[in-house]
């Protein structure tokens, strides 16, 4: 029964809802479902030119034209990318978690530290990496050539730029997968392990049989943010590299040809579509494993 | 539950060995900005001899970082502003089922953090508004506040959750009094929100100040820069002269730093309650 008067009153609610709901289909839904039609289209960057359907076209030259043999690098890269973070970054987060749950001196600062790179922002921690890989008087080249006698190029290398990349962005988000899997550990009933260690059992088969079923919850939902999270992100890879020395991924990919590519949008578009089918992918497969492990108590 | 003795040492190693991986950063960022160019070429990593606070004043100056401070603070603090206002129009009716399809609308809102990128047709549409408009659209203050401006995603989903919690009897109880209902949303729901409302505008503002690839495609003009492009751009005025930089990366830091310390409970509270990455 809605309270704030008739007639026309009762519409009130429904006048302001109708403010967010066209900001988010002027400015995401909209944009969203047209790429995908773009997609299917010769749509050029040029206002007032006409466009026309040409099927999978896109899609074909995605992969057949002249400069397929990136796509598939980038493809590869993101594949890469999204393994590695997912997996280093949920398994470091609910390390750190799980020690931190033990009630240390101190817990609470730890766990503002380890969460401040996601307040400091992209651009300030790949600058403050860059002062830490600078090839010529970087910290870590001096620790490189101390221990090992070797020194790196890190951001200007062929090789190992991608990781060193890939490092930084798990430094940085690191404490928030670490977060997460602390609220789950603090909702698990105390008692729990007190009759786990009256029955006598050790840390891990304790962690193993009771913590973890009862935080695979915390797990879907890391899961599901590092997986979209990995494969949507490239603001890391603009802000130490701009995709030189083998960093391409296929989301810096989309930015690099819609905004400095050439003025076709067909294909940008058409990768944003592909990009979407393999998170859908992956995250259908990985919460489905997760959910399986959820319990009830 | 007792623990035992050489598994809390061996945690307090494993934390220590973390921090210094996060701390020692911020710590040679501070000691390299405070060194001369060519103390810094000598030595690198020494701690610093001869304090130049100058530096900062030449990266000031020199960055123009002022200008980018304003803009920074303007974009978000309109753009959150304006979030929490749509957010609270949007959850409200949803949670109290006050509009038909609450279920199906609520759904719809979520499904923003899983579309398709919408990358390309966003910036094609950006463009076209800046054809027909002039003032809006394509680098312009005004369209990139509303681009950020969403009342959909976590912080919709926090708020509606939130409002489920406050007694419908209060709603009943000020119609009855003859409230309109966006008196009542306003003057009444608004206050009763603080917590989470705190948690939102945290979030929200992190996420609008933080953003890097926003300001690159939509505000290209140097007067338009907020803080993440202008330090970019700093970055690619002086290359290598690290002491500066570093000033930079200080000047940038240093409030978020403190504002962090002061909010940093609401914060991880807030992130415990919605997480999300945009």
């Amino acid at each position: 029964m809605y309270p704030f008067g008739k007639g026309m009153a009762r519409y009130l609610p429904l006048l302001l809802l109708l403010i967010p709901m066209a900001l988010y289909l002027v400015f995401y839904f909209g944009p969203s479902v047209m790429t995908v039609i773009y997609s299917f289209t010769d749509v050029k960057n040029i206002p007032g030119s006409t466009m026309k359907f040409v099927g999978l076209e896109n899609y074909y030259d995605l992969f057949y034209s002249g400069n397929s043999g990136e796509r598939w690098r980038s493809i590869t890269n993101t594949l890469i990318f999204m393994f590695v973070v997912t997996i280093v970054q949920n398994g470091v987060g609910l390390f750190v978690a799980v020690l931190l749950n033990q009630r240390l001196r101190g817990d609470y600062f730890y766990r503002a530290v380890f969460f401040l790179p996601v307040v400091l922002g992209v651009a300030v921690v790949a600058l403050i990496w860059g002062m830490m890989f600078d090839p010529m008087s970087g910290p870590v080249n001096m620790l490189y050539d101390w221990l090992f006698g070797y020194k790196d190029m890190f951001f200007a290398s062929f090789t190992h730029a991608f990781g060193y990349i890939i490092f930084v962005q798990i430094w940085m988000y690191m404490g928030y997968s670490m977060l997460i899997f602390l609220a789950g550990l603090q909702s698990v009933p105390k008692d729990l392990y007190e009759a786990g260690y009256i029955d006598g059992t050790n840390k891990w088969q304790s962690f193993r049989h009771i913590t973890f079923p009862l935080i695979a919850p915390s797990f879907t939902v890391n899961m599901l943010l590092s997986i979209i999270g990995a494969m949507s992100t490239f603001d890391i890879i603009l802000a130490t590299t701009d995709g030189r020395f083998n960093t391409r991924t296929m989301a810096y990919d989309v930015y690099k040809e819609t905004f400095r590519g050439s003025l076709e949008m067909g294909l940008p578009s058409a990768l944003s579509v592909v990009q979407f089918l393999i998170i859908l992918v992956f995250v259908v497969v990985a919460v489905r494993q997760t959910r399986k492990r959820e319990v009830e108590y | 539950m007792k623990s035992s003795k050489s598994f809390t040492i061996l945690s307090y190693a494993v934390v220590a060995v973390m921090l210094v991986l996060y701390v020692v950063p911020l710590i040679l960022v501070l000691n390299v900005s405070l060194k001369s160019y060519p103390e810094y070429l000598i030595n690198p990593i020494g701690f610093v001899k001869e304090i130049q606070w100058s530096n900062y004043v030449t990266a000031w100056t020199e960055g123009n970082f002022a200008n980018y401070f304003i803009n920074s603070l303007i974009y978000t603090s309109v753009a959150t502003v304006l979030t929490i206002i749509v957010s609270v129009m949007g959850a409200f009716p949803v949670a109290r089922k006050y509009v038909k399809w609450s279920g199906f609308i609520y759904m719809f809102f979520l499904l923003s953090q899983f579309l398709p990128n919408p990358m390309v047709a966003q910036y094609k549409l950006m463009l076209s508004f800046k054809e027909s408009f002039g003032f809006f659209g394509y680098d312009t203050k005004l369209g990139y506040i509303v681009l950020k401006t969403t009342g959909t995603g976590v912080v919709f989903m926090l708020f509606v959750g939130y409002i489920k919690s406050i007694s419908r009897e209060l709603d009943e109880a000020a119609g009855m009094d003859g409230s309109g209902y966006v008196r009542y949303l306003f003057q009444m729901i608004t206050p009763l929100m603080k917590p989470v409302i705190a948690t939102g505008v945290i979030l929200t503002a992190i996420g609008i100040w933080n953003d890097f690839v926003g300001p690159i495609m939509y505000l290209p003009s140097q007067a338009n820069y907020p803080i993440t492009f202008g330090l970019k751009e700093f970055k690619g005025q002086y290359g290598n002269n690290w002491p500066l930089l570093a000033c930079g990366i200080t000047i940038v830091a240093a409030p978020l730093i403190v504002l962090y310390t002061f909010i940093q409970k609401y914060l991880v509270d807030g992130a415990l309650a919605g997480a999300v990455k945009s």
